[in-house]
């Protein structure tokens, strides 16, 4: 098989070489930044900006993995529209998944002896 | 996987392709090939990505509907652990980006070393998630109607059921094999109304600390052991708990009141000491030399309340004095000290977080467990040498998933762990 390595030669190209520095400057960013999402839970901000702070580490933590270690950074462009589509597709389902999560809140039942009234058509009978 | 006739055969071999042999007769050339799979594998992630985003849905509406399940279970969960899972599957990501370069290079130790270190990673992994998942099991923390963790039904604490429920303030030896009390729960017929405290004054309730000696025979050979009681200290009954779900105000000092939980003590009360500073208190060791701490008490029954018939523990006239020894059952772990923290009935539906937690991390835990086989695949083929570089397209692949696994858990681990 060794010689086959060194017949093929010629198709040295067909991919990107992630070189060294890169791998690993990735890969303490990712382990450093896993360190300091832990370390801001320990920080009030309020529960809202933690969240949002969190997130933030991982969208920049998921970015890294995505540019470099997935070599889309590299590669080619429509591997990238790709990506870029399947996560917009993946924002619209959630998005329109949430966008009506409060309508219903007014309709849940929570004591079946007294219903809430329905929004349209008449009131419920126990 | 069409299977090639004898004129492609013929084909192939009049294109003639040089270089590995694993390049198919319908590729131009091994380029050719390479894009057409690493198309396929985007393709894949893509709708990987889409498959996740229904559970981040799930996660995220009821996440915004009831914040305070999510403040609340998350305690149950050990960020430690999913902190070095997190880190684990970073090493692993790395080791699988590194082997698309060495097979890049045609590096076959390197290569075969990354593998290695991405499938050791992978196992340990899912070890971590086997101790935290037992765990849970162990301790009813599950989805649905199997959350059912011990908490105490008056609502305000957790109860010790044997090794089976975490926490220092509870002691009551539990009986496995017989599922009740063996020690601790008073026999006779009490008042549980809450009101009816007077049953407290009747008790009493000492903790003695112990020490665990050997025993020598009149030969000086050691016959066995013995505990030997250092002091006793009498504890104060516990001033009443507020409101339901509110802490119990406490001046610090350890204090008892009466655990009222049908399926630990069916026949009626046990004491339950509560430990305010959060200090783990070791049990008696049963065979060994070390000091700790077991509860005793003995309590006078209180008289029967005029009529209760409803009250399972309030049946019959008759009364007793019941009498028995406590005894911790554990150190309390940092987990469980998290836990007893976060003390309070847990809020209305809280199973559905573990819900929403199993299903999350159970999907990417197969992802895992199926990457682990596809790097077991990849090791046994880059030791038999089948990767060049003009072939290595199953380890970019295979990496490609890899990452994107790792990816996943980047999300999870601060949705999960690291509520605030």
């Amino acid at each position: 098989m060794a010689d086959h390595a060194h017949d093929a030669h010629d198709a040295h190209g067909i991919s990107h070489v992630a070189p060294v520095k890169v791998l690993l400057g990735t890969w303490i960013t990712l382990m450093f930044l896993t360190l300091i999402t832990v370390g801001a839970t320990k920080i009030d901000l309020g529960a809202n900006y933690n969240l949002a702070l969190a997130m933030a580490i991982a969208v920049v933590k998921a970015t890294a993995v995505i540019l470099f270690f997935m070599h889309l950074r590299y590669d080619k462009l429509f591997h990238s529209v790709l990506v870029m589509g399947g996560l917009l597709a993946a924002a619209l389902f959630v998005g329109f998944a949430l966008m009506d999560s409060n309508q219903y809140q007014s309709t849940i039942i929570w004591d079946p002896a007294a219903p809430p009234a329905p929004p349209i058509g008449p009131p419920l009978v126990p | 996987m069409s299977q090639p006739s004898h004129d492609h055969h013929d084909d192939h071999d009049d294109h003639g392709h040089h270089g590995s042999r694993f390049i198919q007769h319908h590729y131009d050339d091994a380029q050719h090939q390479f894009d057409a799979g690493k198309l396929g594998i985007w393709f894949f992630l893509v709708q990987e990505i889409l498959f996740f985003s229904a559970l981040f849905v799930a996660y995220i509406l009821y996440r915004h509907h009831h914040p305070e399940i999510y403040a609340y279970a998350h305690h149950y969960l050990d960020v430690k652990w999913g902190a070095i899972n997190t880190a684990v599957l970073i090493v692993s990501s790395l080791s699988a980006a590194w082997a698309v370069r060495c097979a890049q290079l045609a590096q076959r130790t390197g290569l075969i070393a990354c593998l290695a270190i991405t499938i050791v990673c992978a196992c340990g992994f899912l070890g971590i998630k086997a101790v935290e998942y037992s765990h849970k099991i162990h301790e009813h923390i599950l989805f649905g109607r199997y959350f059912d963790p011990c908490v105490a039904s008056a609502g305000n604490h957790l109860l010790n059921k044997g090794n089976n429920c975490p926490g220092v303030k509870t002691s009551i030896v539990w009986d496995a094999t017989a599922k009740k009390a063996a020690a601790g729960c008073l026999e006779g017929d009490y008042d549980l109304e809450p009101e009816a405290k007077g049953v407290q004054g009747e008790c009493e309730v000492f903790e003695v600390r112990k020490q665990t000696v050997p025993t020598v025979g009149p030969d000086g050979k050691r016959t066995g052991f013995e505990q030997k009681e250092l002091g006793r200290q009498a504890l104060a009954p516990c001033p009443e708990a507020p409101a339901h779900g509110a802490a119990p105000k406490h001046d610090g000092k350890p204090c008892w009141e009466l655990a009222m939980h049908p399926r630990i003590c069916p026949k009626g009360p046990a004491a339950m000491v509560l430990y305010h500073d959060h200090k783990v208190r070791s049990s008696v060791p049963a065979k060994s030399a070390g000091s700790g701490i077991a509860i005793e008490f003995t309590c006078k029954a209180a008289p029967p309340p005029a009529a209760a018939p409803a009250d399972p523990f309030a049946e019959g006239p008759s009364l007793q004095v019941g009498a028995g020894t406590f005894r911790l059952q554990k150190p309390m772990s940092k987990h469980d000290q998290a836990l007893e923290f976060a003390s309070g009935p847990p809020p209305e539906h809280t199973n559905m977080f573990f819900s929403i937690y199993f299903a999350m991390t159970g999907l990417h835990g197969i992802h895992v467990l199926v990457g682990v086989f596809v790097f077991i695949w990849l090791l046994v083929r880059a030791i038999r040498g089948d990767f060049t570089p003009d072939y290595f397209g199953p380890i970019d692949y295979a990496a490609l998933y890899w990452h994107l696994v790792d990816l996943i858990w980047i999300f999870l681990f601060p949705l999960l762990y690291l509520i605030h």
